[in-house]
């Protein structure tokens, strides 16, 4: 079976069925980030869609430099970046941090005692998911970004700071912040 | 080293990402800390809840993709999105017509076999040939096996179906002659 490098250097020659080959390796995991990105199905699959166009179009300057998914996660995230923009200037308030913002301090958050967060009783009942995805879209992009793509794409700390353009010790600070700000969102929904 | 100080530390050590010397200190740590090993739990079950967004892939999304692309002009021209369709569905359809064709033949020769006609009655006899005739003769003296036992060897064979008591051999010679 062919890698993802060599099918794209495939398509960048000229092979239809290489891209389509790509297409089915990787459509579901696109949906995928964008519907956990925008939390907007219709956004999402806007989105999901403009991040396939972004991938062939960018095919003729391909160089498999990284590992595909990296490269197709950087161009998803930023296709994601614009469609929240695009919502956020449409009057929605869409929390948008600039790279390298809110990495030290600007999210102190305090976290709930141990007695006002068992995940074990409250976290996974019925209702926990759309509580969840209030309180993931809730979160800075960037911090989104990092949280989703390491804990929801299983892409490791390196490969999120490849994919965000920031340093691993910033990665590592973003996600403890979603971390943060999540169990401090949640505790106030169960206990409110 | 304080809680404050090795919450990120955990974080990172959750996920996998923490060194061997970090990996050290947080056991060190949450083997004293209760706090922390509630705080370390919590981390865990928050990390799993966004594997939960699953999102659904949109109906016709492939075929929406593939036309912005061809309308963009962003795929090599010439072939179609399924090549294979026509050209090599013709395989698995000619099998089919010859499994379906052997089939049908094959019924008609695993038939029941005709059955036999009974021996004619005397009043048809006058249609009969001379061949006939003698099939018939032949059929008379199966009949009778002691006509082809000459040397006694079927004598108290059981020619009946089994469990049925056979007649008495007859001697040779006393077979339907007079057919």
């Amino acid at each position: 079976m062919r890698t993802d490098e060599e099918l794209m250097l495939l398509f960048r020659e000229g092979n239809r069925e290489a891209f389509e080959e790509l297409f089915s390796r990787h459509h579901r995991a696109v949906v995928r980030f964008a519907w956990r990105m925008t939390r907007d199905p219709s956004t999402a699959e806007e989105a999901a869609q403009e991040i396939f166009l972004r991938i062939a179009r960018a095919a003729p300057s391909y160089r498999p430099t990284a590992k595909f998914t990296t490269w197709m996660y950087t161009i998803a995230r930023r296709a994601t970046l614009n469609y929240l923009r695009d919502t956020e200037e449409d009057g929605e308030k869409v929390p948008i941090l600039q790279e390298g913002e809110g990495e030290e301090g600007a999210y102190l958050v305090q976290l709930p005692g141990p007695d006002d967060l068992n995940p074990e009783r409250h976290v996974w009942e019925a209702q926990l998911g759309e509580r969840f995805r209030t309180a993931l879209g809730a979160l800075p992009e960037g911090h989104r970004a990092a949280f989703v793509l390491n804990r929801g794409d299983g892409l490791s700390y390196e490969e999120v700071a490849q994919v965000l353009g920031v340093t691993v010790q910033a990665v590592k600070t973003r996600i403890f912040r979603a971390r943060e700000m999540l169990l401090s969102r949640l505790s106030k929904d169960v206990s409110g | 080293m304080g809680c404050g100080d090795i919450r990120e530390t955990i974080s990172a050590w959750v996920d996998g990402e923490a060194s061997p010397e970090e990996a050290a200190r947080v056991r060190e740590h949450l083997s004293s800390c209760e706090p922390c090993r509630v705080l370390e739990r919590q981390m865990r079950a928050v990390g799993t809840g966004v594997l939960q967004i699953r999102g659904k892939v949109p109906d016709r999304f492939r075929e929406a993709v593939f036309a912005r692309l061809e309308a963009e002009g962003a795929l090599p021209p010439g072939k179609k999105a399924y090549p294979l369709s026509w050209r090599w569905a013709t395989v698995p359809l000619a099998a089919a017509a010859a499994l379906g064709f052997f089939l049908l033949t094959s019924r008609e020769t695993v038939l029941p076999p005709v059955p036999v006609s009974p021996v004619p009655s005397q009043g048809t006899a006058a249609a009969l040939t001379s061949e006939d005739r003698e099939m018939i003769a032949l059929l008379d003296v199966l009949d009778d096996p002691a006509a082809l036992d000459a040397d006694g060897e079927a004598e108290g064979m059981e020619m009946l179906a089994p469990g049925v008591i056979a007649d008495p051999p007859k001697p040779a010679g006393g077979g339907r002659s007079g057919a």
